[in-house]
């Protein structure tokens, strides 16, 4: 499996009058986790969407890079998963169905899907579900849900827009656990979250705020550099600043 | 790399029957409400105009006024009232639709061989009618002078002869139902595909299909055979309501038919999935669809007005129209027996104008989440 990294340089993006990204510059290196930390209306739905190859940048770039050497997103884009922030899954599908659709869309061969979904539904603590259509799942399992359909192929790339939102704290924490579980913990993950407690469960966090990218580095680095106890200190210190 | 595929148009084609399977209303609607409307609407559509109520004045009360009574009333067009007071006053009071007088002296003129006249008065007030009665009195006329003077009247030196081919009886259901059920098969199929990329959109979920490598060509077939199946059952139906309910005869090859109903029903989904795509809004989906869909076939496509006396851009513009083709390709196989020489040219019009609406919808299909 290639490693794949990606670089946004001066990244714009606009909606009309309405500037989400003000020339933003990130560096999110192969093999880790990388958190994307802001509050709600900071960028973080657009920079997803702008790596997902879904909205195409005002100014500035994205480059894909496998193994270290530039890469056309063509190549990234067979193995890249992305999990919207918004609901996305078919109400009045079933868990099975999902994945069989998914399956049928990345082309998964017969054993290495039923390996795939069996560890899958294994981990989540979903195969007791897998009848229930995704309308009817909790907040959590819809997440996981969406988290399944995402990982089913084994991505190197895997984008996830504020997977945690609006899920209950011990779900929050499950859905940590699951995804190093999974392994997302070696191939480039980026997580975008609202949450600043999870900024610290990152290999790599990038705090975006108003557009701009505040910091970014090692959590521990970041909170050091910035001589700040918490990362809500940041945040409070550069809306100030 | 990642050409179209097959297994992935089969597999969005899966997931829509199982959409379609789980949404009753969309089962029901597209199953059950062509053959419903076409029953209803069939019935009402009728240009026929059956009893007339006549008023009759007999002052003549002989045996030859009683058998010219009895032939209106024998002809199924008309229903003789015999009024005790004056018959106008029931021609203004709009109980009747004709007055008839018939003067004494009428029976001893028609028995002794002698010219006889009867005098018919109609309301003018509703024209349509009035021209529909007056087509129907030269067939009295024959059948009272046969039966009365026991003679066929003598041919006129000059005669034009009328016969109506194909549609012999002149049966208005026999030319409505058919385009009575192009319009509603129409309306159905561009209704169904008008929902489905919008609903993608407003479930959220195209987000998460476009970040697969399914392509937009292999969502557009998924999503048109499955809709193209029901909508072909609803034809069946339709079909079996024409034919079985309002005995139309169908003279034409099935074969013929299948094709240009498979040909129409693409266009009509095309359609529907360009607007779904454009709109990307269910609601606002349906309205166009509904407009679009309605409207021009119902004015423009030949099925009320003939095509052929409309002012001439409206004959060109037509043309754009796949129900106006498909009008023309029912009725001639229903009622003419029209073969592949003859419906060349509307089948391959229903053929071009799938391709067309095919692509447009295609090139409309964004790939992206720009607004």
């Amino acid at each position: 499996m290639s490693a794949f990294s990606i670089k946004t340089k001066t990244l714009k993006k606009d909606f009309g009058a309405v500037q989400a990204l003000k020339g933003v510059s990130f560096d999110f290196s192969e093999g880790l986790l990388h958190g994307l930390i802001g509050s709600n209306g900071a960028g973080k739905t657009t920079t997803m969407r702008l790596l997902a190859g879904l909205l195409k940048p005002s100014a500035g770039s994205v480059s894909y890079f496998k193994d270290g050497a530039p890469a056309a997103f063509a190549d990234l884009r067979p193995s890249l998963a992305y999990m919207p922030q918004q609901a996305s899954l078919y109400p009045d599908l079933s868990i099975d169905e999902h994945l069989e659709f998914f399956r049928a869309l990345y082309r998964l061969d017969a054993a290495t899907y039923a390996r795939r979904s069996k560890e899958l539904l294994g981990i989540t603590r979903l195969d007791k579900f897998r009848e229930r259509r995704a309308g009817q799942l909790s907040g959590g399992m819809y997440k996981k849900l969406g988290l399944m359909c995402a990982l089913l192929q084994s991505p190197s790339v895997l984008l996830l827009d504020e997977p945690t939102n609006g899920v209950d704290p011990i779900s929050r924490r499950e859905f940590w656990e699951l995804l190093y579980a999974l392994g997302a913990d070696r191939i480039l993950v980026v997580v975008s979250t609202a949450y600043m407690d999870e900024a610290e469960r990152c290999a790599r966090v990038h705090l975006l705020d108003d557009g701009t990218l505040l910091a970014s580095g090692e959590p521990r680095a970041v909170l050091k550099e910035r001589s700040a106890a918490s990362f809500e200190e940041i945040f409070i210190k550069g809306a100030n600043g | 790399m990642n050409a179209f595929n097959l297994h992935r148009a089969y597999s969005v084609a899966r997931k829509e029957v199982m959409h379609i399977l789980r949404d009753p209303f969309t089962l029901a609607l597209a199953l059950g409400l062509p053959v419903m409307l076409v029953t209803f609407f069939g019935y009402a559509i009728d240009f026929e105009v059956r009893d007339i109520k006549v008023a009759v004045a007999d002052r003549d009360n002989g045996p030859a006024a009683r058998r010219l009574k009895e032939i209106f009333a024998a002809s199924g067009y008309f229903r003789v009232l015999e009024p005790a007071g004056n018959p106008v006053e029931m021609l203004d009071s709009r109980r009747a639709d004709a007055a008839l007088f018939i003067e004494p002296g009428f029976s001893r003129d028609a028995l002794g061989g002698r010219p006889a006249r009867v005098q018919f008065v109609l309301d003018g007030s509703d024209n349509s009618k009035g021209a529909v009665m007056m087509g129907y009195l030269p067939g009295i006329q024959r059948a009272a002078a046969t039966r009365l003077y026991g003679v066929e009247p003598p041919p006129a030196p000059l005669s034009i002869e009328t016969r109506f081919l194909f549609n012999p009886e002149l049966s208005s259901r026999w030319f409505m139902v058919p385009g009575l059920g192009a319009i509603i098969i129409g309306l159905l199929a561009i209704l169904l595909t008008a929902m489905t990329v919008a609903r993608e959109w407003e479930n959220g979920s195209m987000e998460l299909l476009l970040s697969t490598p399914v392509r937009p060509l292999e969502i557009i077939i998924g999503k048109l055979a499955p809709y193209g199946l029901l909508v072909l059952i609803g034809v069946f139906f339709v079909y079996l309501s024409a034919r079985l309910v309002f005995g139309v005869p169908f003279l034409g090859s099935h074969l013929l038919f299948l094709l240009a109903c498979l040909l129409f029903i693409t266009a009509a989904l095309s359609q529907g999935l360009f607007i779904s795509v454009v709109t990307r809004q269910q609601q606002v989906a349906m309205q166009v669809g509904i407009i679009s869909g309605l409207l021009p076939s119902m004015l423009l496509s030949g099925f009320i007005f003939p095509v052929e006396s409309m002012p001439a851009f409206f004959q060109y513009f037509t043309m754009i129209l796949p129900p106006r083709w498909f009008m023309e390709a029912a009725r001639g196989i229903f009622l003419k027996g029209s073969g592949l020489a003859e419906l060349a040219v509307p089948l391959l019009a229903l053929a071009g104008l799938s391709l067309l609406l095919l692509a447009l919808a295609l090139k409309k299909f964004k790939t992206d989440l720009e607004p």
